[in-house]
């Protein structure tokens, strides 16, 4: 059974959620927020309708009530529901005296604690914290080896258990608990431009690739929010098919999401076999697909050029996947256009290209990004259209778009198809030697290169075939 | 007036019949103290309601506990010092 913790971000960090039978270890310095974090978990829990059972070993109960009040908890209602019980167990109650002697189990706690699970058949166990519960004792390496058994038993009843437990800040790493647990979640506190910034990693999962990302954790009154770090962590990038299958296993599965495609052909290949396949491709998978067209890749040429290859693809444009941004105003007369800049500014292009990709992320579309550069090179400034490159490719990183730019590489300087080559994270080169086309791959952010391929084109989709 | 000892054992507890054996052996020779022995496996609201964390525990009248087995002698000392000085 898994259970989620109530944090999406989070579920994603550790492989889906909280695991039965798993126990997992919350750690970080004083006022980290490992017991907000672990009462946001209990909540998400109880929100499911997962029974739990709280045990605090340093607040007592009526605190905690206060404290979940605090972050608009109603604990009450889940205790009288008798969906969450809450119980405090520490070895020093209020106003005893202690003698100890090494020769102890824990058995106490174990049997309490299984009795209260049975009791209310709780799936999730939280003991908050295990820091302040050693503390009472005088002989702790004999508690913290008893705490084994608990946590034996517990997790064999068919049950998560999460324990908090306090790090020092120089402590880089293994303290008992970390040996014992399943999961280690771990919050930092940094001092950053004089704002305390809270980090959230995973150092530890079994059973699952730990993610080895710093995320920005973020605790405010309706509950915690998890900011993805810049860098997606490299299990969630997957490959994206180009629509046809000799590329993608040429190119090792696909073409991962965020990629910058960028095509070069000499000024007498035509290119669009393979922007016309891919595009009939992207558009039968129900994606995203935004054109910046301009004199060759404009809407009736496609639409013509998809009709003599007997493709239909006006239902798909008139669906609204597919959408023209009209890079040379076509709208305003020639003698306008003349007397305005000619273009629309580099800023307005990039505007709306993020608004299309939000719009279409929104409907949960993946995103494809088609465009010519060769023209974009000649008629901007070199370093307006670098700018409007760089700019572009970063969104697409950022979207998880695939963008695939098509540029005529004898119409450009050498040194400007060295930046194009530097910013692209795929390159396909297409040459020509007499009358055969070929195709090769010089650069993938994959590693999978290839040395020329025979380029075939067809009359029916897809209109590119790449022979050995 | 007796007064109570309060001893919390379980099952899984190596010390504790030792413990035990010795327990009831000295306080059979003081008059007023009388042995009551609780299995935290069976009765859980004792175990609850004195917050019983770890076992052997013994629960002397005057909120004193002896967490661990002890031989007769330490024994002996604490509640030596829990008669003459405490209650």
């Amino acid at each position: 059974m898994i259970i989620s913790t109530g944090i999406e971000e989070l579920d994603k960090m550790i492989d889906g959620g909280l695991r039965t039978s798993f126990c997992y270890a919350i750690k970080g310095t004083a006022g980290s927020g490992k017991t907000v974090l672990s009462l946001f978990m209990t909540l998400g829990a109880l929100k499911a309708e997962i029974p739990v059972l709280f045990i605090s070993t340093e607040v007592d109960i009526e605190k905690l009530m206060i404290y979940g009040k605090s972050f608009n908890m109603n604990l009450e209602s889940y205790v009288e529901k008798g969906l969450l019980h809450l119980e405090k167990m520490s070895l020093k109650p209020l106003g005893t005296n202690l003698v100890q002697t090494d020769q102890f189990n824990l058995s106490a706690i174990i049997a309490r604690t299984k009795t209260k699970m049975k009791e209310i058949n709780a799936k999730m166990i939280i003991f908050d914290s295990i820091s302040a519960f050693f503390a009472d004792f005088k002989y702790e390496k004999t508690a913290r080896s008893n705490f084994m058994d608990f946590i034996r038993e517990i997790t064999n009843e068919d049950a998560v258990l999460v324990l908090t437990a306090e790090s020092q800040m120089s402590e880089e790493y293994s303290t008992i608990e970390e040996f014992l647990v399943d999961g280690v979640i771990k919050i930092r506190t940094e001092l950053k431009n004089n704002q305390l910034i809270k980090r959230i990693s995973i150092p530890k999962l079994r059973s699952a690739k730990p993610i080895n990302f710093e995320n920005r954790f973020i605790i405010n009154r309706d509950g915690i929010s998890i900011l993805r770090s810049e860098q997606p962590p490299i299990s969630t990038i997957h490959e994206e098919s180009s629509g046809i299958e000799k590329l993608d296993n040429l190119l090792g599965g696909g073409i991962p999401s965020g990629s910058v495609v960028l095509v070069e052909v000499d000024g007498e290949t035509n290119y669009f076999p393979l922007f016309l396949s891919t595009l009939c491709y992207h558009l039968e998978k129900e994606k995203g697909v935004i054109i910046h067209s301009n004199v060759h890749m404009y809407s009736s040429r496609i639409l013509e050029d998809f009709k003599k290859a007997d493709c239909d693809i006006e239902p798909f444009m008139n669906k609204g996947n597919i959408v023209f941004i009209d890079k040379y105003n076509r709208s305003v007369t020639a003698i306008e256009a003349r007397e305005m800049s000619q273009l629309m500014t580099t800023d307005d292009m990039i505007s709306v290209t993020v608004e299309l990709m939000e719009a279409f992320q929104k409907s949960k579309q993946k995103v494809v990004i088609y465009g010519d550069l060769t023209d974009d090179v000649n008629i901007l400034s070199e370093t307006e259209f670098l700018r409007y490159f760089a700019l572009q490719s970063f969104n697409i990183k950022e979207k998880r778009a695939v963008a695939y730019s098509f540029i005529n590489f004898n119409a450009i300087s050498r040194e400007m198809l060295a930046r194009l080559r530097t910013t692209a994270d795929i390159i396909i080169r297409f040459s020509r030697e007499d009358y055969t086309t070929y195709m090769e791959c010089m650069k993938s952010s994959t590693g999978a290169t290839f040395l020329p391929k025979v380029v075939k084109y067809k009359d029916k989709m897809p209109l590119i075939e790449i022979v050995d | 007036m007796s007064l109570k000892i309060l001893f919390f054992t379980s099952p899984t507890c190596s010390w504790c019949p030792y413990l035990e054996g010795v327990l009831r052996h000295i306080i059979k020779e003081i008059d007023h103290l009388e042995l009551e022995i609780i299995d935290v496996t069976k009765d859980i609201s004792r175990a609850g309601e004195y917050e019983i964390v770890a076992i052997p525990t013994i629960v002397l009248p005057n909120n004193q506990r002896i967490i661990g087995s002890a031989d007769e002698t330490f024994l002996r000392k604490q509640l030596d010092f829990f008669l003459t000085l405490g209650s």
